[in-house]
Protein backbone atom coordinates (compact mmCIF):
# COMPACT_ATOMS: atom_id res chain seq x y z
CA UNK A 1 0.00 0.00 0.00
CA UNK A 2 1.52 3.22 -0.80
CA UNK A 3 1.98 5.40 1.89
CA UNK A 4 0.29 8.25 3.26
CA UNK A 5 1.06 12.10 3.00
CA UNK A 6 0.55 12.47 6.14
CA UNK A 7 3.48 9.16 7.19
CA UNK A 8 6.18 10.65 4.85
CA UNK A 9 9.24 11.62 6.98
CA UNK A 10 10.23 15.60 6.47
CA UNK A 11 14.04 13.95 4.49
CA UNK A 12 11.07 12.15 2.21
CA UNK A 13 8.97 14.87 1.31
CA UNK A 14 12.34 17.07 0.88
CA UNK A 15 13.05 14.72 -1.77
CA UNK A 16 9.51 14.57 -3.48
CA UNK A 17 9.47 18.05 -3.75
CA UNK A 18 13.14 18.26 -5.16
CA UNK A 19 11.67 15.54 -8.08
CA UNK A 20 8.56 17.23 -8.53
CA UNK A 21 6.39 14.79 -7.67
CA UNK A 22 4.81 16.04 -4.88
CA UNK A 23 3.76 19.80 -4.30
CA UNK A 24 3.76 21.73 -0.76
CA UNK A 25 0.21 22.70 -1.45
CA UNK A 26 -0.79 18.60 -1.94
CA UNK A 27 1.34 18.33 1.90
CA UNK A 28 -0.58 21.14 3.41
CA UNK A 29 -3.91 20.09 2.22
CA UNK A 30 -3.42 16.27 3.50
CA UNK A 31 -1.87 17.81 6.98
CA UNK A 32 -4.98 20.13 7.12
CA UNK A 33 -7.06 17.42 6.18
CA UNK A 34 -5.94 15.53 9.32
CA UNK A 35 -5.63 18.06 11.32
CA UNK A 36 -9.96 17.94 10.89
CA UNK A 37 -9.83 14.39 11.72
CA UNK A 38 -8.00 13.61 14.69
CA UNK A 39 -6.77 16.89 16.21
CA UNK A 40 -10.17 16.89 18.42
CA UNK A 41 -9.20 13.46 19.77
CA UNK A 42 -5.75 14.18 19.97
CA UNK A 43 -5.55 17.88 21.55
CA UNK A 44 -1.96 18.53 19.92
CA UNK A 45 -2.78 21.80 18.27
CA UNK A 46 -4.40 24.83 19.89
CA UNK A 47 -4.55 26.41 16.95
CA UNK A 48 -4.13 26.31 12.86
CA UNK A 49 -4.25 29.29 10.92
CA UNK A 50 -5.12 27.50 7.71
CA UNK A 51 -5.36 30.31 5.20
CA UNK A 52 -2.16 31.10 6.30
CA UNK A 53 -0.55 27.94 5.95
CA UNK A 54 -1.84 27.49 2.62
CA UNK A 55 -0.84 30.61 1.33
CA UNK A 56 2.87 29.87 2.26
CA UNK A 57 2.93 26.57 0.70
CA UNK A 58 1.66 28.42 -2.62
CA UNK A 59 4.84 30.84 -2.17
CA UNK A 60 7.02 27.93 -1.93
CA UNK A 61 5.66 26.06 -4.63
CA UNK A 62 6.22 29.24 -6.88
CA UNK A 63 9.90 30.07 -5.55
CA UNK A 64 10.47 25.94 -6.49
CA UNK A 65 9.00 26.63 -9.85
CA UNK A 66 11.14 29.99 -10.27
CA UNK A 67 13.78 27.86 -9.27
CA UNK A 68 14.20 30.10 -6.21
CA UNK A 69 14.33 27.26 -3.60
CA UNK A 70 15.41 28.69 -0.09
CA UNK A 71 16.93 25.12 1.63
CA UNK A 72 15.81 21.42 1.66
CA UNK A 73 12.96 22.90 4.33
CA UNK A 74 11.68 24.90 1.57
CA UNK A 75 8.05 24.19 1.99
CA UNK A 76 8.35 21.47 4.85
CA UNK A 77 5.38 22.55 7.44
CA UNK A 78 7.36 22.88 10.97
CA UNK A 79 4.71 23.24 13.98
CA UNK A 80 6.31 25.80 16.62
CA UNK A 81 5.29 25.32 21.23
CA UNK A 82 2.77 27.56 22.63
CA UNK A 83 5.73 29.51 24.03
CA UNK A 84 7.75 30.14 20.89
CA UNK A 85 7.12 33.67 18.77
CA UNK A 86 5.75 33.76 16.23
CA UNK A 87 4.67 37.82 14.56
CA UNK A 88 1.01 37.95 14.24
CA UNK A 89 0.23 34.64 16.02
CA UNK A 90 -1.09 33.85 19.62
CA UNK A 91 1.69 33.15 22.58
CA UNK A 92 -0.21 31.97 25.16
CA UNK A 93 2.59 29.46 26.56
CA UNK A 94 -1.34 27.69 27.67
CA UNK A 95 -1.68 29.82 30.58
CA UNK A 96 -4.41 31.99 31.15
CA UNK A 97 -2.20 35.19 32.04
CA UNK A 98 -1.42 34.99 28.21
CA UNK A 99 -4.77 33.80 26.55
CA UNK A 100 -4.82 36.98 24.28
CA UNK A 101 -1.49 37.68 23.75
CA UNK A 102 -0.75 38.00 20.10
CA UNK A 103 3.28 38.26 19.48
CA UNK A 104 4.76 41.41 17.94
CA UNK A 105 7.48 39.59 16.81
CA UNK A 106 9.04 36.47 15.64
CA UNK A 107 11.87 34.12 17.72
CA UNK A 108 15.01 33.59 16.21
CA UNK A 109 14.17 30.18 15.10
CA UNK A 110 11.20 31.02 13.13
CA UNK A 111 13.10 33.90 11.64
CA UNK A 112 15.51 31.01 10.84
CA UNK A 113 12.57 28.30 9.58
CA UNK A 114 10.98 31.61 7.64
CA UNK A 115 14.87 32.46 6.02
CA UNK A 116 15.01 28.49 4.71
CA UNK A 117 11.54 28.38 3.38
CA UNK A 118 9.76 26.37 5.99
CA UNK A 119 6.19 26.99 6.61
CA UNK A 120 5.29 27.99 10.12
CA UNK A 121 2.71 25.20 10.59
CA UNK A 122 0.13 25.95 13.62
CA UNK A 123 0.48 26.26 17.70
CA UNK A 124 1.53 23.15 20.13
CA UNK A 125 -0.06 22.51 23.20
CA UNK A 126 2.27 22.34 26.56
CA UNK A 127 2.02 22.83 30.01
CA UNK A 128 1.32 26.06 31.35
CA UNK A 129 4.77 27.63 31.05
CA UNK A 130 6.38 24.83 30.24
CA UNK A 131 5.98 23.56 33.57
CA UNK A 132 4.73 20.15 34.07
CA UNK A 133 5.63 16.48 32.80
CA UNK A 134 2.29 15.36 31.22
CA UNK A 135 0.18 18.47 29.52
CA UNK A 136 -2.29 18.33 31.73
CA UNK A 137 -1.17 21.78 33.30
CA UNK A 138 -2.15 22.95 29.73
CA UNK A 139 -5.14 25.54 30.43
CA UNK A 140 -6.37 25.92 26.91
CA UNK A 141 -6.71 21.95 26.77
CA UNK A 142 -5.67 18.39 27.36
CA UNK A 143 -3.62 16.20 25.32
CA UNK A 144 -3.29 12.41 24.93
CA UNK A 145 -0.89 10.30 23.72
CA UNK A 146 -1.35 8.74 20.49
CA UNK A 147 -0.68 5.11 21.28
CA UNK A 148 -3.23 5.58 24.34
CA UNK A 149 -5.99 7.98 24.62
CA UNK A 150 -6.35 7.38 28.17
CA UNK A 151 -2.47 8.40 29.24
CA UNK A 152 -0.66 11.32 28.98
CA UNK A 153 1.85 12.55 26.07
CA UNK A 154 4.68 13.41 28.30
CA UNK A 155 5.44 17.62 28.61
CA UNK A 156 5.88 20.03 28.78
CA UNK A 157 6.16 19.43 25.02
CA UNK A 158 3.32 17.17 25.07
CA UNK A 159 1.58 18.49 21.95
CA UNK A 160 4.56 18.49 19.90
CA UNK A 161 5.46 15.00 20.67
CA UNK A 162 1.86 13.91 19.92
CA UNK A 163 1.54 15.76 16.62
CA UNK A 164 4.73 14.11 15.48
CA UNK A 165 3.27 10.94 16.33
CA UNK A 166 -0.14 11.13 15.15
CA UNK A 167 1.13 11.83 11.88
CA UNK A 168 -0.13 15.88 11.78
CA UNK A 169 2.97 17.16 11.25
CA UNK A 170 6.77 16.15 10.06
CA UNK A 171 8.56 18.72 12.38
CA UNK A 172 8.02 20.43 15.19
CA UNK A 173 9.80 22.32 17.92
CA UNK A 174 10.06 22.18 21.84
CA UNK A 175 11.57 23.81 24.55
CA UNK A 176 13.55 21.72 27.10
CA UNK A 177 14.53 22.89 31.01
CA UNK A 178 14.85 19.50 32.61
CA UNK A 179 13.32 17.17 29.67
CA UNK A 180 10.28 18.83 28.16
CA UNK A 181 11.84 17.36 24.67
CA UNK A 182 12.90 14.52 25.54
CA UNK A 183 10.49 12.83 28.04
CA UNK A 184 7.51 13.49 26.21
CA UNK A 185 9.62 12.16 22.76
CA UNK A 186 10.03 9.12 24.64
CA UNK A 187 6.55 8.54 25.54
CA UNK A 188 5.54 8.91 22.29
CA UNK A 189 7.76 6.99 20.28
CA UNK A 190 9.74 9.92 18.54
CA UNK A 191 13.10 11.09 18.45
CA UNK A 192 14.01 14.57 20.59
CA UNK A 193 17.11 16.53 21.37
CA UNK A 194 18.14 19.31 23.60
CA UNK A 195 20.99 21.06 22.09
CA UNK A 196 24.40 22.04 23.71
CA UNK A 197 23.23 25.02 25.61
CA UNK A 198 24.10 28.20 24.29
CA UNK A 199 23.84 26.41 19.89
CA UNK A 200 19.83 27.76 19.68
CA UNK A 201 18.96 31.22 20.41
CA UNK A 202 16.25 31.83 22.55
CA UNK A 203 15.27 35.06 21.57
CA UNK A 204 11.45 34.81 21.62
CA UNK A 205 11.28 31.79 23.60
CA UNK A 206 9.46 32.76 26.98
CA UNK A 207 11.54 32.75 29.81
CA UNK A 208 11.25 29.88 32.20
CA UNK A 209 13.97 29.50 33.85
CA UNK A 210 17.35 30.71 31.65
CA UNK A 211 20.21 29.02 32.73
CA UNK A 212 18.80 25.78 31.50
CA UNK A 213 16.09 26.36 28.74
CA UNK A 214 16.91 25.17 25.70
CA UNK A 215 14.64 25.35 21.83
CA UNK A 216 15.06 22.01 20.67
CA UNK A 217 14.22 19.62 17.35
CA UNK A 218 11.09 17.19 17.90
CA UNK A 219 10.86 14.41 14.58
CA UNK A 220 9.97 10.91 13.42
CA UNK A 221 13.14 10.46 12.07
CA UNK A 222 16.87 10.88 13.65
CA UNK A 223 18.01 12.12 10.11
CA UNK A 224 14.84 15.12 10.43
CA UNK A 225 15.74 15.69 13.58
CA UNK A 226 19.16 16.62 12.33
CA UNK A 227 17.85 18.31 9.28
CA UNK A 228 15.66 20.83 11.64
CA UNK A 229 18.70 21.68 14.45
CA UNK A 230 20.65 22.44 11.58
CA UNK A 231 18.84 25.39 10.48
CA UNK A 232 17.34 26.24 14.27
CA UNK A 233 21.17 26.64 15.21
CA UNK A 234 23.08 29.83 14.01
CA UNK A 235 24.87 32.56 15.70
CA UNK A 236 22.30 35.28 17.84
CA UNK A 237 23.29 38.91 19.29
CA UNK A 238 19.91 39.32 20.93
CA UNK A 239 20.95 36.18 23.37
CA UNK A 240 23.68 37.00 24.85
CA UNK A 241 24.35 33.16 25.62
CA UNK A 242 23.90 31.80 22.51
CA UNK A 243 27.54 30.70 20.88
CA UNK A 244 29.18 33.19 18.21
CA UNK A 245 30.51 31.56 15.34
CA UNK A 246 33.92 31.40 16.32
CA UNK A 247 33.09 28.93 19.04
CA UNK A 248 30.92 27.03 17.41
CA UNK A 249 34.07 26.25 14.82
CA UNK A 250 35.35 24.72 18.58
CA UNK A 251 33.53 21.27 17.48
CA UNK A 252 34.84 18.06 19.21
CA UNK A 253 37.24 16.02 16.80
CA UNK A 254 35.91 13.25 15.53
CA UNK A 255 37.44 9.99 17.11
CA UNK A 256 39.67 7.69 15.21
CA UNK A 257 38.89 4.93 17.79
CA UNK A 258 35.52 2.97 18.17
CA UNK A 259 32.39 4.84 19.75
CA UNK A 260 32.78 4.35 23.34
CA UNK A 261 29.10 4.40 25.68
CA UNK A 262 29.07 5.10 29.05
CA UNK A 263 26.46 3.55 31.17
CA UNK A 264 25.99 5.05 34.77
CA UNK A 265 26.38 2.54 37.29
CA UNK A 266 23.85 1.04 38.49
CA UNK A 267 21.16 3.25 36.07
CA UNK A 268 18.51 -0.13 35.17
CA UNK A 269 17.94 -0.39 39.00
CA UNK A 270 15.95 0.73 41.00
CA UNK A 271 12.88 2.47 40.13
CA UNK A 272 12.77 1.97 36.56
CA UNK A 273 10.49 -0.06 34.59
CA UNK A 274 11.35 -4.06 33.68
CA UNK A 275 10.37 -3.23 30.11
CA UNK A 276 12.13 -0.09 30.02
CA UNK A 277 15.58 -1.84 31.17
CA UNK A 278 15.23 -4.30 28.80
CA UNK A 279 14.60 -2.25 26.09
CA UNK A 280 17.76 -0.04 26.88
CA UNK A 281 19.78 -3.06 27.82
CA UNK A 282 18.71 -4.44 24.36
CA UNK A 283 20.16 -0.39 23.08
CA UNK A 284 23.36 -1.12 25.19
CA UNK A 285 23.79 -4.58 23.68
CA UNK A 286 23.13 -3.59 19.96
CA UNK A 287 25.90 -1.05 20.05
CA UNK A 288 28.36 -3.76 21.87
CA UNK A 289 27.49 -6.08 18.87
CA UNK A 290 28.73 -3.19 16.20
CA UNK A 291 32.04 -2.54 18.08
CA UNK A 292 30.66 -0.13 20.48
CA UNK A 293 33.09 -0.31 23.83
CA UNK A 294 30.33 -0.30 26.93
CA UNK A 295 32.08 1.27 30.01
CA UNK A 296 30.64 1.38 33.30
CA UNK A 297 30.56 5.37 34.85
CA UNK A 298 30.69 6.40 38.14
CA UNK A 299 28.17 10.03 38.40
CA UNK A 300 28.24 9.96 42.47
CA UNK A 301 26.26 12.94 42.47
CA UNK A 302 23.39 11.66 40.13
CA UNK A 303 21.30 11.61 43.22
CA UNK A 304 21.35 15.42 43.79
CA UNK A 305 20.23 16.12 40.13
CA UNK A 306 16.35 15.99 40.82
CA UNK A 307 16.11 18.46 44.00
CA UNK A 308 19.35 20.64 42.64
CA UNK A 309 16.80 21.59 39.37
CA UNK A 310 13.72 22.07 41.45
CA UNK A 311 16.17 24.58 43.23
CA UNK A 312 17.37 25.94 40.19
CA UNK A 313 14.44 26.19 37.74
CA UNK A 314 11.96 27.55 40.58
CA UNK A 315 14.23 30.35 41.75
CA UNK A 316 14.90 31.44 38.15
CA UNK A 317 10.84 31.07 37.51
CA UNK A 318 9.98 33.15 40.19
CA UNK A 319 11.87 35.79 38.55
CA UNK A 320 11.26 35.77 35.34
CA UNK A 321 7.85 35.06 35.69
CA UNK A 322 7.82 38.56 38.11
CA UNK A 323 7.27 40.25 34.90
CA UNK A 324 3.74 39.30 34.50
CA UNK A 325 2.38 41.69 36.46
CA UNK A 326 -0.50 43.51 34.82
CA UNK A 327 0.53 46.06 33.35
CA UNK A 328 3.01 45.23 30.22
CA UNK A 329 1.05 42.89 28.36
CA UNK A 330 -0.86 39.64 29.94
CA UNK A 331 -3.86 39.43 31.82
CA UNK A 332 -4.81 42.25 34.15
CA UNK A 333 -7.61 41.90 36.99
CA UNK A 334 -10.72 43.76 36.42
CA UNK A 335 -11.26 43.83 40.08
CA UNK A 336 -8.19 46.27 41.53
CA UNK A 337 -7.71 49.61 42.30
CA UNK A 338 -4.28 50.26 43.64
CA UNK A 339 -1.06 49.15 41.56
CA UNK A 340 -0.35 46.17 44.19
CA UNK A 341 -4.09 44.98 43.90
CA UNK A 342 -3.47 45.00 40.44
CA UNK A 343 -0.78 43.17 40.54
CA UNK A 344 -1.58 40.37 42.83
CA UNK A 345 -5.16 39.87 41.72
CA UNK A 346 -3.56 39.93 38.11
CA UNK A 347 -1.06 36.61 38.56
CA UNK A 348 -4.01 35.16 41.27
CA UNK A 349 -6.18 34.72 38.46
CA UNK A 350 -3.72 34.51 35.62
CA UNK A 351 -1.70 31.42 36.89
CA UNK A 352 -2.80 28.06 37.07
CA UNK A 353 -1.60 25.84 40.47
CA UNK A 354 1.45 24.85 39.16
CA UNK A 355 3.04 27.77 38.45
CA UNK A 356 1.79 28.95 41.37
CA UNK A 357 3.35 26.05 43.24
CA UNK A 358 6.26 26.37 41.44
CA UNK A 359 7.00 30.40 41.91
CA UNK A 360 6.02 29.91 45.53
CA UNK A 361 9.03 27.08 45.53
CA UNK A 362 11.31 29.42 44.03
CA UNK A 363 10.63 32.85 46.26
CA UNK A 364 11.13 30.40 49.34
CA UNK A 365 14.77 29.14 48.48
CA UNK A 366 15.85 32.69 46.86
CA UNK A 367 14.53 33.98 50.63
CA UNK A 368 16.38 36.14 52.74
CA UNK A 369 17.63 33.22 55.35
CA UNK A 370 17.40 30.04 53.45
CA UNK A 371 18.98 31.59 49.82
CA UNK A 372 22.45 30.49 51.13
CA UNK A 373 21.12 26.82 52.43
CA UNK A 374 18.72 26.16 49.21
CA UNK A 375 19.82 27.99 46.34
CA UNK A 376 23.68 28.82 46.72
CA UNK A 377 24.24 24.88 47.68
CA UNK A 378 22.22 24.12 44.71
CA UNK A 379 24.29 25.86 42.57
CA UNK A 380 27.49 24.15 44.24
CA UNK A 381 26.09 20.87 43.92
CA UNK A 382 25.23 22.04 39.68
CA UNK A 383 28.95 22.47 39.18
CA UNK A 384 29.76 18.67 41.14
CA UNK A 385 27.36 17.21 38.71
CA UNK A 386 28.76 19.19 35.23
CA UNK A 387 32.28 18.58 36.19
CA UNK A 388 31.18 14.61 36.72
CA UNK A 389 29.36 14.63 33.40
CA UNK A 390 32.48 16.15 31.81
CA UNK A 391 35.36 14.07 33.38
CA UNK A 392 33.15 11.23 32.50
CA UNK A 393 32.61 12.25 28.74
CA UNK A 394 36.39 12.85 28.88
CA UNK A 395 36.45 8.69 28.81
CA UNK A 396 33.87 8.00 26.65
CA UNK A 397 32.40 9.80 23.89
CA UNK A 398 28.40 9.92 25.37
CA UNK A 399 26.52 8.33 28.28
CA UNK A 400 23.22 5.86 28.02
CA UNK A 401 20.14 5.37 29.94
CA UNK A 402 16.77 5.09 29.54
CA UNK A 403 14.74 8.45 29.01
CA UNK A 404 12.50 7.87 31.53
CA UNK A 405 12.07 5.20 34.24
CA UNK A 406 8.40 3.99 33.60
CA UNK A 407 5.72 4.53 30.27
CA UNK A 408 3.23 7.01 30.12
CA UNK A 409 1.20 7.11 32.82
CA UNK A 410 -2.47 7.32 32.90
CA UNK A 411 -4.17 11.19 32.51
CA UNK A 412 -4.54 11.73 36.17
CA UNK A 413 -2.66 9.52 38.08
CA UNK A 414 -0.19 12.08 39.05
CA UNK A 415 -1.60 15.34 39.61
CA UNK A 416 -1.74 15.40 42.82
CA UNK A 417 1.66 14.23 43.80
CA UNK A 418 4.37 17.16 42.40
CA UNK A 419 6.80 15.62 43.91
CA UNK A 420 6.58 11.76 41.65
CA UNK A 421 5.49 13.87 38.95
CA UNK A 422 9.13 15.49 39.51
CA UNK A 423 11.06 12.43 39.32
CA UNK A 424 10.05 11.47 35.56
CA UNK A 425 12.74 13.86 34.97
CA UNK A 426 15.22 12.18 36.84
CA UNK A 427 17.58 10.90 33.84
CA UNK A 428 16.76 14.35 31.88
CA UNK A 429 18.02 16.65 34.14
CA UNK A 430 21.80 16.06 34.38
CA UNK A 431 22.12 17.21 30.76
CA UNK A 432 20.11 20.69 31.64
CA UNK A 433 22.11 21.50 34.57
CA UNK A 434 25.89 20.32 32.90
CA UNK A 435 24.35 22.46 29.37
CA UNK A 436 24.75 19.18 27.45
CA UNK A 437 23.53 17.54 24.72
CA UNK A 438 21.62 14.98 24.56
CA UNK A 439 18.64 12.83 22.69
CA UNK A 440 15.86 10.34 23.03
CA UNK A 441 15.61 7.80 20.46
CA UNK A 442 12.77 4.86 20.35
CA UNK A 443 14.01 1.63 21.54
CA UNK A 444 11.44 -0.24 22.06
CA UNK A 445 7.57 -0.97 24.03
CA UNK A 446 6.48 -0.97 27.47
CA UNK A 447 3.26 -3.21 26.44
CA UNK A 448 1.67 -0.69 23.59
CA UNK A 449 3.45 2.29 24.98
CA UNK A 450 7.13 3.53 23.31
CA UNK A 451 10.26 3.77 25.46
CA UNK A 452 13.27 5.62 24.74
CA UNK A 453 16.38 5.75 25.52
CA UNK A 454 18.74 8.53 26.33
CA UNK A 455 22.04 9.63 25.00
CA UNK A 456 23.88 12.41 26.22
CA UNK A 457 27.60 14.05 24.75
CA UNK A 458 29.88 16.80 25.23
CA UNK A 459 29.41 20.07 24.88
CA UNK A 460 28.59 20.82 20.84
CA UNK A 461 28.62 16.66 19.90
CA UNK A 462 25.41 16.64 18.47
CA UNK A 463 26.50 15.32 15.16
CA UNK A 464 28.29 12.34 17.10
CA UNK A 465 25.18 12.06 18.94
CA UNK A 466 23.11 12.03 15.85
CA UNK A 467 25.63 9.70 14.19
CA UNK A 468 24.75 6.91 16.85
CA UNK A 469 21.35 7.43 16.79
CA UNK A 470 21.47 6.60 13.38
CA UNK A 471 23.45 3.64 13.48
CA UNK A 472 20.51 2.42 15.87
CA UNK A 473 17.73 3.46 13.97
CA UNK A 474 18.96 1.90 10.52
CA UNK A 475 18.67 -1.73 12.35
CA UNK A 476 15.36 -1.54 13.96
CA UNK A 477 11.90 -0.79 12.89
CA UNK A 478 11.22 1.98 15.43
CA UNK A 479 11.76 5.12 12.57
CA UNK A 480 9.21 7.22 11.78
CA UNK A 481 6.47 4.76 13.68
CA UNK A 482 2.86 6.20 14.21
CA UNK A 483 -0.01 4.33 15.43
CA UNK A 484 -3.64 3.45 14.13
CA UNK A 485 -6.30 5.81 14.63
CA UNK B 1 6.42 22.17 57.70
CA UNK B 2 9.82 23.00 56.87
CA UNK B 3 11.23 25.06 59.18
CA UNK B 4 10.80 28.65 58.50
CA UNK B 5 7.61 27.91 55.66
CA UNK B 6 5.69 30.59 56.49
CA UNK B 7 2.76 30.45 53.06
CA UNK B 8 1.31 33.84 54.29
CA UNK B 9 5.16 35.79 54.08
CA UNK B 10 5.42 33.45 50.83
CA UNK B 11 2.24 34.38 48.87
CA UNK B 12 2.93 38.03 49.71
CA UNK B 13 6.63 38.03 48.55
CA UNK B 14 5.10 36.61 45.61
CA UNK B 15 2.45 38.84 44.86
CA UNK B 16 0.01 36.17 45.15
CA UNK B 17 -3.60 35.90 46.83
CA UNK B 18 -3.98 32.28 48.36
CA UNK B 19 -7.23 30.50 49.54
CA UNK B 20 -7.65 28.89 53.13
CA UNK B 21 -7.35 25.87 51.02
CA UNK B 22 -4.71 26.61 49.05
CA UNK B 23 -2.55 27.55 52.20
CA UNK B 24 -3.02 24.30 53.48
CA UNK B 25 -2.05 22.38 50.14
CA UNK B 26 0.83 24.17 49.00
CA UNK B 27 2.31 24.62 52.82
CA UNK B 28 1.76 20.52 52.68
CA UNK B 29 3.06 20.10 49.05
CA UNK B 30 6.37 22.41 49.73
CA UNK B 31 6.46 20.75 52.63
CA UNK B 32 6.96 17.15 51.03
CA UNK B 33 9.51 18.77 48.10
CA UNK B 34 11.64 20.85 50.72
CA UNK B 35 12.08 17.76 52.85
CA UNK B 36 12.98 15.53 49.49
CA UNK B 37 15.79 18.55 48.94
CA UNK B 38 17.59 17.71 52.68
CA UNK B 39 20.10 15.62 50.32
CA UNK B 40 21.33 18.54 49.13
CA UNK B 41 21.61 20.03 52.69
CA UNK B 42 23.80 16.97 54.07
CA UNK B 43 25.95 16.82 50.58
CA UNK B 44 29.72 17.11 50.39
CA UNK B 45 30.22 19.74 47.60
CA UNK B 46 32.45 22.19 46.25
CA UNK B 47 33.41 25.46 48.11
CA UNK B 48 32.31 27.46 45.27
CA UNK B 49 29.98 27.58 42.55
CA UNK B 50 31.20 27.60 38.59
CA UNK B 51 28.31 27.94 36.94
CA UNK B 52 29.34 30.36 34.10
CA UNK B 53 31.01 27.14 32.66
CA UNK B 54 27.53 26.21 31.68
CA UNK B 55 26.64 29.53 30.67
CA UNK B 56 28.83 31.19 28.29
CA UNK B 57 27.70 35.22 28.32
CA UNK B 58 29.65 37.42 25.82
CA UNK B 59 31.07 40.42 26.53
CA UNK B 60 28.17 43.29 26.39
CA UNK B 61 27.51 45.24 23.80
CA UNK B 62 28.47 48.70 23.43
CA UNK B 63 25.73 51.19 24.74
CA UNK B 64 23.45 52.04 21.86
CA UNK B 65 20.03 52.27 20.67
CA UNK B 66 18.85 49.48 18.75
CA UNK B 67 15.98 48.63 16.97
CA UNK B 68 12.58 48.50 19.19
CA UNK B 69 8.98 47.43 18.61
CA UNK B 70 7.68 51.23 18.65
CA UNK B 71 4.72 52.26 21.38
CA UNK B 72 2.16 51.40 18.40
CA UNK B 73 3.23 47.19 18.70
CA UNK B 74 3.64 47.76 22.62
CA UNK B 75 0.47 49.56 23.53
CA UNK B 76 -1.29 47.08 21.14
CA UNK B 77 -0.61 44.50 23.51
CA UNK B 78 -0.59 46.44 26.72
CA UNK B 79 -3.96 45.42 28.79
CA UNK B 80 -4.91 49.23 28.74
CA UNK B 81 -3.51 52.44 27.41
CA UNK B 82 -3.59 55.92 26.72
CA UNK B 83 -2.52 58.33 24.07
CA UNK B 84 0.37 56.29 23.03
CA UNK B 85 1.37 55.26 26.88
CA UNK B 86 0.37 52.56 28.60
CA UNK B 87 -2.16 52.97 31.98
CA UNK B 88 -2.42 51.99 35.20
CA UNK B 89 -4.22 52.37 38.58
CA UNK B 90 -3.38 55.69 40.02
CA UNK B 91 -0.29 55.08 41.86
CA UNK B 92 0.17 58.56 43.69
CA UNK B 93 -2.35 59.87 45.87
CA UNK B 94 -4.26 63.04 45.83
CA UNK B 95 -3.59 64.02 49.42
CA UNK B 96 -0.38 63.04 49.93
Amino acid sequence: MAEEIYQLSATEISSRLAAGKLTSRAVVEALISRYHQLNKKIGAFTSLDEKDVLAQADASDARRKAGKVLSPLDGIPVAIKENIAVKGQPLTCSSKMLANLISPYDAHVVEALKSAGAIIYGRLNMDEFAMGSSTENSAIQKTFNPWDLTRIPGGSSGGSAASLASGLVPLALGSDTGGSIRQPASHCGIVGMKPTYGLVSRFGLVAFASSLDQIGPMARTVADCELLLNVLASPDARDMTCFDSTQRNQLPVASEKSLRIGVPKGVLGKGVGAEVAAATQAAIDFYKSKGATIIEVDLPSSDLAVPTYYVVATAEASSNLARYDGVRYGHRSANAKTPIEMMTNSRSEGFGPEVKRRILLGTFVLSAGYADAYYVRALRARSKIRAEHLAALEKVDMILSPTVPTPAFKVGEKVSDPLQLYLEDIFTIPANLAGLPALSVPCGKSGHLPVGFHLVGAPLSESKLFAAAQLFESAHSFANQQPTL
Amino acid sequence: MAKGLDIDHLAKLARLNLTADEKVLYSNQLTQVLTYFETLAKADLPANSDVALVVTEKALRSDEPGVSLGSDAVTKIAPASYDGQISVPRVVDDES
